[in-house]
């Protein structure tokens, strides 16, 4: 489903990745772990397209298409979703607004009609619910005042309302507590299926009791140094990263 | 010398010849105030440039266009209010069109402990029971557009609340037309609310098409203890017309002014509002969002006047400019040495929409007590990238993000708007200037 080869990323003239390569299949779920600044939201952020990242080599193909040749918007509607380590805070947006123009700019690219307000209360009132999210909350601005545990509600549910091809988990467990984590995982859990594919970004496995990976990464130093199953994960919790610091 | 301004002008000369037909002419006190304020404006003319207060909205170019008093275009006719204002649910309209009351398209106001009249026909009976307001709160002197309203008032609000008077919503609408010639008016509204009352004023401002007139209203309002008013004022003039607005309110103890104040057009425009805080407890919130475009100037002029220990004032004013406009903010916020434990907050935010306009803000913080909670915030930027990637990340394209966060830019301070039905009035103003805005890209 998606393709990175020897992705190198520079940011205002330092690289950040060194030739990442990673192939994701439909039906996959893979996780990254790696301490923090090794480059693994930059690697979100270049997926989704954010400006200000220089791709001095590689490539990223998404569903036979050239990602990084598309607007951020586009890759969007193709079926890319990041959900964010860190959700802005936009003032004046209301979330349900947000979330109407978010679902219909979908629809319309996939030549349906835009959906109407009662299905729409209807399909995010669901949601909410097994999400364990208060109605409220989607009156109010987007993200503004919600605590860390909510924004990272809020990415979940915009993820299951936009039901993305392949979506990728930007440290979603950070910030939720016990019951939450498993609420959300129960969300991305529900979306998993042979037509969908993760990337998942934890600093702890114990996220990955709750959404079983296909694969394990470890990336350092902006290059994924270590690749294998589940097992790795509980072994990087044992052990740190101190062996794959060296390798990289 | 030759005195710039009024004196050599017929703006000047139509009004001299009807001095004495103006409301309050017989009365000494009136006339007294008229004739100080006429003298101030003789020596000093119209503020220009270097006067301080209007470095960034000179008003002096106005004596070059041959203004005559409203009153004596006798070819305008205004059958109905326009369109563009909105019908706010519960609240009585009251219209007047050039600054005059009219009868037949306002509504009949009959509620106990609330009086609504015209400043003439007040000024023809008993001039005392208004003798405290008028002049007494916003003055000649220091203010040179007072000085103006003062020397030319002609008619007016008078708008009293009685004590403990639970609240009504009054809807006035000022409608300017112009005839032939370019005419000019200056309203002279007094509000009183006795200790304990409360009221919502919305005020809608409004031109018609291609007209050429100046309203240089001013509004005197005084809140006994816990008097409690709240203001909601939209200023959509025409983009010919000037529109200089003039607020003084002094606060009682425990009464709280809330003040809401939209500039979404108008050729000039500068809304001033200045609030005393002359009683212990009193606080004032007084937000504010504009959104210019063309050659629109507009301007929002505060003064935060604490003299008493714990007061409050609140400002947020946010605005967007597109075009070639210029929007100015000039916040002052004084502190007495006695007025302790006083809480002051102004954030100003301006977003261009594009590389031609201009803004200039200027925060005036003069803090002489030292127990103080002051903190005042000024930014001007373009649209943020961060919040543009995040709804485009959501498959929202370009175009209707920005659309999307430019409304919210503005929302925000809307937010702030109690009153459900002006929120959603005020909303819909805005939501206007946003789609013709986008209706001109798309031309
Ligand atoms: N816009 C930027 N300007 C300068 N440096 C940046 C920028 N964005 C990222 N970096 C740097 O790139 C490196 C990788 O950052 P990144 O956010 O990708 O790390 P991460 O692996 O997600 O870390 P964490 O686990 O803490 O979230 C860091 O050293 C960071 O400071
Ligand atoms: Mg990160």
């Amino acid at each position: 489903m998606i393709e990175i080869k020897n992705l190198h990323v520079s940011v205002q003239g330092k690289e950040i990745l060194k030739g990442i390569s990673l192939s994701i299949n439909a039906g996959e779920v893979h996780a990254i772990m790696g301490p923090n600044g090794t480059g693994k939201s930059t690697l979100s952020n270049v997926i989704a397209g954010r400006e200000g990242y220089e791709i001095t080599q590689g490539s990223v193909t998404f569903a036979g298409q050239d990602l990084l040749a598309m607007e951020p918007d586009a890759r969007a509607r193709a079926g890319v979703f990041l959900a964010f380590q860190y959700p802005v805070e936009i003032p004046g947006v209301s979330t349900s607004a947000f979330l109407k123009t978010a679902i219909n700019a979908k629809r319309r690219a996939e030549g349906l009609k835009e959906i109407d307000a009662m299905e729409f209360l209807k399909l995010v009132k669901a949601k909410t619910k097994a999400l364990g999210i208060a109605d409220d909350m989607i009156k109010r601005p987007l993200n503004v005042g919600f605590s860390g545990g909510e924004k990272k509600r809020a990415e979940v549910l915009q993820m299951t309302l936009l039901e993305p091809k392949f979506a990728v988990l930007d440290e979603t467990d950070s910030g939720l507590d016990i019951d939450a984590l498993k609420v959300v995982s129960d969300g991305v859990n529900a979306l998993r299926g042979p037509e969908r594919a993760f990337l998942v970004i934890t600093h702890y496995q114990r996220l990955l009791n709750y959404i079983v990976p296909d694969h394990v990464h470890v990336m350092t130093g902006g290059r994924i140094v270590a690749s294998g199953g589940r097992e790795l994960a509980l072994e990087l919790e044992a052990n740190g990263y101190a062996k794959y610091m060296a390798a990289a | 010398m030759v005195a710039t301004g009024l004196l050599d002008h017929p703006f000047k000369e139509a009004y001299a010849s009807k001095a004495g037909a103006l409301p309050g002419a017989t009365h000494a006190w009136v006339d007294g105030l008229r004739q100080t304020a006429r003298a101030l404006l003789n020596t000093a003319g119209l503020p220009g440039p270097k006067t301080e207060a209007f470095i960034f909205t000179p008003v002096s170019d106005l004596a070059k266009i041959p203004f005559i008093p409203a009153a004596s275009a006798d070819d305008v006719d205004v059958r109905d209010v326009p369109l563009n204002v909105p019908r706010i649910a519960g609240a009585s309209r009251i219209v007047l069109v050039n600054g005059v009351l009219n009868a037949a398209l306002s509504d009949n106001i009959a509620v106990e402990g609330l009086r609504v009249e015209s400043l003439k026909q007040v000024l023809a009976r008993d001039t005392l029971s208004v003798k405290p307001l008028l002049g007494g709160l916003a003055a000649s002197a220091s203010l040179p557009l007072v000085a103006l309203n003062t020397a030319y008032m002609a008619d007016g609000l008078v708008i009293r609340a009685g004590k403990n008077f639970a609240g009504a919503m009054l809807h006035v609408i000022s409608i300017g037309a112009a005839g032939a010639e370019p005419v000019a008016f200056h309203p002279r509204n007094l509000v009183a609310l006795e200790p304990g009352a409360q009221l919502t004023l919305i005020e809608t401002h409004v031109g018609l098409p291609g007209q050429n007139y100046l309203t240089n209203p001013v509004t005197e309002i005084s809140l006994a203890e816990n008097a409690r008013l709240k203001r909601y004022v939209s200023v959509a003039e025409d983009d010919d017309a000037f529109h200089f607005a003039t607020t003084s309110v002094a606060l009682s103890a425990h009464s709280t002014f809330n003040a809401f104040h939209a500039g979404l057009g108008g050729g000039k425009v500068r809304q001033e509002v200045r609030a005393a805080f002359l009683g212990t407890g009193s606080s004032a919130i007084v937000n504010g969002v504009y959104a210019l475009s063309g050659k629109q100037h507009h301007d929002f002029t505060t003064a935060m006047d604490h003299a008493v220990p714990h007061t409050t004032s609140s400002q947020l004013v946010k605005g967007v400019v597109d075009g070639q406009s210029r929007a100015v903010f000039q916040g002052r916020v004084l502190v007495d040495r006695d007025a302790q434990k006083t809480d002051a907050r102004q954030l100003h935010k301006a977003m261009f929409l594009a590389k031609g306009p201009a803004v200039d803000c200027k925060p005036e913080l003069e803090i002489f007590a030292d127990d103080v909670q002051c903190a005042h915030g000024a930014a001007t930027g373009e649209l943020d990238e961060n919040h543009l990637f995040y709804l485009m990340a959501r498959g929202i394209d370009r175009d209707t993000a920005r659309a999307l966060l430019v409304s919210g830019f503005l929302e925000d301070v809307l937010e702030s708007i109690g009153d459900e039905q002006v929120r959603e009035a005020f909303s819909a103003l805005v939501q206007g200037w946003l789609k013709r805005r986008a209706m001109r890209r798309a031309a």
